[in-house]
């Protein structure tokens, strides 16, 4: 245990009266991160469980590890597929050729190794840039460094496209944890999602950057549509003309950000989610059924002009940020709706929004992040007209 | 009472409570009068002024887009030195005297059911078409036409863009296309006013050698070859799109084609 | 008279900011502030307008009946605007065409209101006057701060002229689009609101609702 000797020797320059007073908040951040905080209950009622906001959030990092995975092979994949009818040049080709790795799409191995030299130096910034604010307002404010930032860099980082230039990632995530939590207060006191946030910023800021068809697979030259801009521009049948089957779509190695493509990564995050109860299923549950039902109340609707209408329920779902969206932003719990019968109608709120957004908007071909941001916004009106019906409905029973 | 009899009308209406109903009528008459006859004397005397820019705006469009405006110039006269306005009746490509030219506006004429037709087809989503148009002549020295000017319009993705587009005297080569009037995403459909996606339109051709219309915005060359295409707007897909429809639609049957027929026979 | 006129002329500007401290006018702020250029001419438009219309209804401000009172100052207020969109579409007719509604929606503006009703009923023409000039240039300051950011990092440009050359004119410059939207000057006047605060303590407002901890029996 030297190491737990080591923070219990410098641990006093930290507290109170010490000497880096004001540096508190990154050594609890580093040390707690290492170890179980050392905190205990002082007075009744001394509730316990073994879960805390610390583990929460590692249990929602655990749950994206295999949308990281699929992420790093689908983008090696594109790229490597890529590079066959295209020139390869840059840095990444560079080390690539200098470890011996090679570029060929059909090791999946291979494909990762590309994959992670483009992940990493996005990830790598978020983290940096990120807990730059991070640090800095838990200084001023004199709170701790939440873990709250780690899930949020992780879906941040997964949820941009991969030729995203690295200053715009540093943009985004300042505009995120500063705009979208800090101004609120800081962790639990935010009602959008500090990494949508971020990610919203650099779609209205940047938008030749964040859609289009040349930015999902980094090759200059190489143009790549995703499944929702063909499906708005020549309608989803056109999708199979493309070369992407529905199996393409659900297992993901289709053109999109890194961790979006694959419903079925997402599907065992979800899994893990809700066995562990960190998910509630009900804003799971309220998303599916407001996306199912209003979809298909489209596709009996249908429509001449727009192709959008006759999208069936089963693409909406693996298409675009749907089911990433669905498992880490729905139902991440500071935003949502905290009351149970809230829940439903926030997840169904959503689930209607990305329909709408996707298929009526002439302007959006995807719709996943402004309808949770657009959730995020209603949820505490949500809460609050449940908590209004229930307080009169008791009211009733005890006149 | 011998005070106020001492003091004029005025001075004891001044000094009167506000409240009164007389005096309550009083002021809101009085004021509404004054108010009115300020605003209307106002909107009276700078109308010539106001009509002679709105009238230059309109110039200044037309000279930048067949490449003559100079900041500074004199616009009413460079426009009056080398410009003819004509109407045209679209379904003949005749000109038409039936209307003054200085009065007749296509946009008016658009919405009057005597002088437009309602489309079928509409690619350009404008609803009711004119079917007079006014379009300008740019003559040269020698008094021979050197380019027409052509008002166009149709839908993009928030807003009708209002434009002129300037094709050669043998009625296939385009000069240059430009909107003065749309409310397209700034930085994204807005583009269509960057110098450097304009410039593109100089040189393209309308129609290849059989005649067919094959102009056309996108994101990649058609198979006609690259003098009949321009460059989709990156990121602005719809707006794009709106610009091609709506150019290929002016081009066509409906639109000027018969006249860029009758100007590439040598005949108008 | 509690204020000397200089108080009143340089109050507004930062210690009683009829944006930024009483949250007025936001909605031509938000609409146009995309170039400095389009925001110099709203500053001078509504400055002129609050200051002329708080000089005639303080100069009427005995004769006009309360009853009919806001009627009274709505009619002052339009006639002077009505004024200022035609002196523009006849001698500045490029930027009336870019402010479009926005010149008639001064009537709307709640700064012209606000002071034509809190001061100008109550005060002599001449402060009335320099109030309002106060008044709009409190609103110009932060419609001119606003529309900085806006065009420095929406359009690379300053007053129409290029400073950052933008990708899209072969610069390195990538500007930034969401500025040129209304709501980004949400975010600008929220964070000058902030910055504001930091710096003068006395502008925040008392908390609405307190989070006790109440002893539990």
């Amino acid at each position: 245990m030297g190491l737990r000797n080591f923070f219990d020797r410098i641990e006093p320059n930290f507290t109170k009266g010490g000497k880096w007073e004001k540096l508190f908040p990154i050594y609890e951040m580093v040390e707690s991160f290492l170890y179980t905080p050392k905190t205990v209950t002082t007075a009744a009622p001394h509730a316990r469980s073994y879960i805390d906001m610390k583990r929460i959030m590692t249990y929602v990092v655990i749950a994206t590890i295999p949308c990281i995975l699929f992420g790093l092979y689908n983008t090696g994949l594109q790229v490597n597929t890529a590079l066959g009818a295209y020139e390869a040049t840059g840095w990444r080709v560079a080390v690539l050729e200098f470890l011996g790795i090679g570029f060929d799409p059909s090791n999946p191995l291979v494909n990762m190794a590309h994959g992670l030299l483009y992940f990493l130096p996005i990830y790598i910034t978020t983290l940096v840039v990120g807990g730059i604010w991070e640090v800095i307002f838990a200084t001023v404010r004199g709170h701790e460094v939440n873990e709250g930032f780690l899930v949020t860099s992780m879906l941040y980082a997964l949820i941009v496209p991969a030729s995203i230039p690295l200053w715009q990632v540093a943009l985004g995530i300042s505009f995120g944890v500063v705009i979208g939590k800090e101004v609120f207060g800081g962790t639990g006191k935010n009602f959008l999602n500090p990494a949508l946030t971020g990610r919203a910023f650099l779609y209205f800021a940047y938008p030749a950057y964040m859609s289009g068809d040349s930015i999902w697979t980094p090759v200059d030259g190489f143009s790549g549509a995703t499944a929702l801009s063909i499906s708005a521009s020549s309608g989803f049948d056109q999708l199979a003309a493309n070369g992407m089957e529905w199996m393409d779509a659900f297992i993901g190695t289709i053109q999109g950000s890194f961790g979006e493509t694959s419903t079925l990564a997402c599907m065992i995050g979800l899994a893990f989610l809700l066995i562990t109860k960190i998910a509630n299923w009900r804003l799971v549950l309220g998303c599916m059924a407001g996306m199912v039902s209003f979809s298909l109340l489209l596709n009996a609707i249908g429509s001449d002009s727009n192709p959008m209408f006759a999208m069936p329920w089963y693409w909406h779902l693996v298409t675009g940020g749907f089911a990433f969206g669905l498992v880490f932003m729905v139902t991440e719990p500071v935003s949502a709706s905290h009351t149970n019968a809230g829940r439903y109608i926030y997840g169904a709120l959503i689930g209607f929004m990305v329909v709408m957004i996707r298929v009526i908007n002439p302007a959006f071909p995807e719709g996943m992040m402004l309808a949770i941001l657009f959730g995020n916004v209603f949820a505490p009106l949500i809460d609050h007209f449940v908590v209004q019906a229930n307080i009169k409905r008791r009211a009733k029973r005890y006149v | 009472m011998s005070e106020q009899t001492n003091k004029g009308a005025i001075r004891r209406f001044l000094e009167a409570s506000p409240d009164s109903t007389g005096k309550t009528l009083f002021v809101a008459v009085a004021l509404c009068l004054c108010a009115s006859m300020i605003v209307s004397a106002a909107a009276v005397a700078l109308r010539p002024t106001q009509e002679a820019n709105k009238l230059k705006d309109k110039q200044i469009n037309i000279l930048q887009v067949a490449g003559l405006y100079e900041p500074g110039m004199d616009i009413t006269e460079a426009f009056g030195a080398s410009f003819e306005p004509r109407v045209l009746e679209l379904a003949t490509g005749r000109f038409t005297d039936q209307f003054d030219v200085a009065e007749f506006d296509d946009r008016a004429a658009a919405d009057d059911p005597a002088t437009s037709i309602k489309l079928d087809e509409d690619p350009a989503s404008i609803g009711r078409q004119s079917k007079y148009m006014t379009v300008y002549l740019l003559k040269d020295a020698a008094g021979a036409v050197d380019k027409v000017i052509l008002p166009l319009h149709g839908y993009g993705l928030w807003s009708t863009l209002y434009g002129f587009i300037a094709v050669e005297e043998n009625g296939n080569d385009i000069f240059g296309l430009q909107f003065y009037s749309h409310a397209e995403t700034p930085g994204l459909g807005a583009e269509v006013d960057n110098p450097r996606w304009k410039a593109q339109w100089q040189g393209k051709r309308l129609t290849d050698d059989s005649g067919e219309l094959q102009i056309t915005v996108a994101k990649t060359a058609p198979a006609a070859g690259k003098e009949f295409h321009v460059d989709a707007l990156s990121g602005a897909t719809l707006t794009s799109a709106g610009v091609d429809n709506l150019v290929r639609f002016w081009m066509g049957e409906t639109g000027y084609a018969p006249f860029l027929a009758n100007l590439k026979a040598g005949d108008i | 008279m509690a204020q000397t006129r200089r108080e009143m002329l340089l109050d507004p500007l930062v210690d009683n900011n009829p944006i930024t401290l009483q949250v007025l006018g936001i909605c031509s702020a938000l609409a146009v502030t995309s170039s400095l250029k389009v925001a110099l001419v709203m500053t001078i438009a509504v400055t002129l307008v609050t200051a002329f219309s708080s000089m005639f209804i303080s100069v009427l401000r005995n004769q006009i009946p309360s009853s009919i009172r806001i009627i009274v100052q709505m009619v002052i207020i339009a006639s002077l605007v009505i004024l200022v969109d035609q002196v523009l579409k006849a001698y500045a007719f490029e930027i009336s065409k870019t402010l479009s509604v926005f010149v008639g929606l001064i009537i709307t503006n709640c700064i012209v209101m606000g002071r034509a009703e809190a001061f100008a009923m109550k005060n002599p023409p001449v402060a009335s006057f320099i109030d309002g000039i106060g008044n709009g240039l409190g609103y110009g300051l932060i419609l001119m701060l606003v529309g900085f950011v806006r065009e420095l990092f929406g359009a690379g440009s300053l007053f129409g002229v290029t400073i950052l050359e933008t990708v899209n004119n072969g610069g390195w410059y990538v500007p930034n689009g969401m500025l040129l939207l209304p709501p980004s000057a949400f975010f600008i006047i929220g964070l000058l609101i902030w910055a504001f605060r930091s710096w003068k303590p006395e502008q925040v407002e008392a908390r609405e609702h307190k989070i006790q901890v109440v002893e539990a029996h």
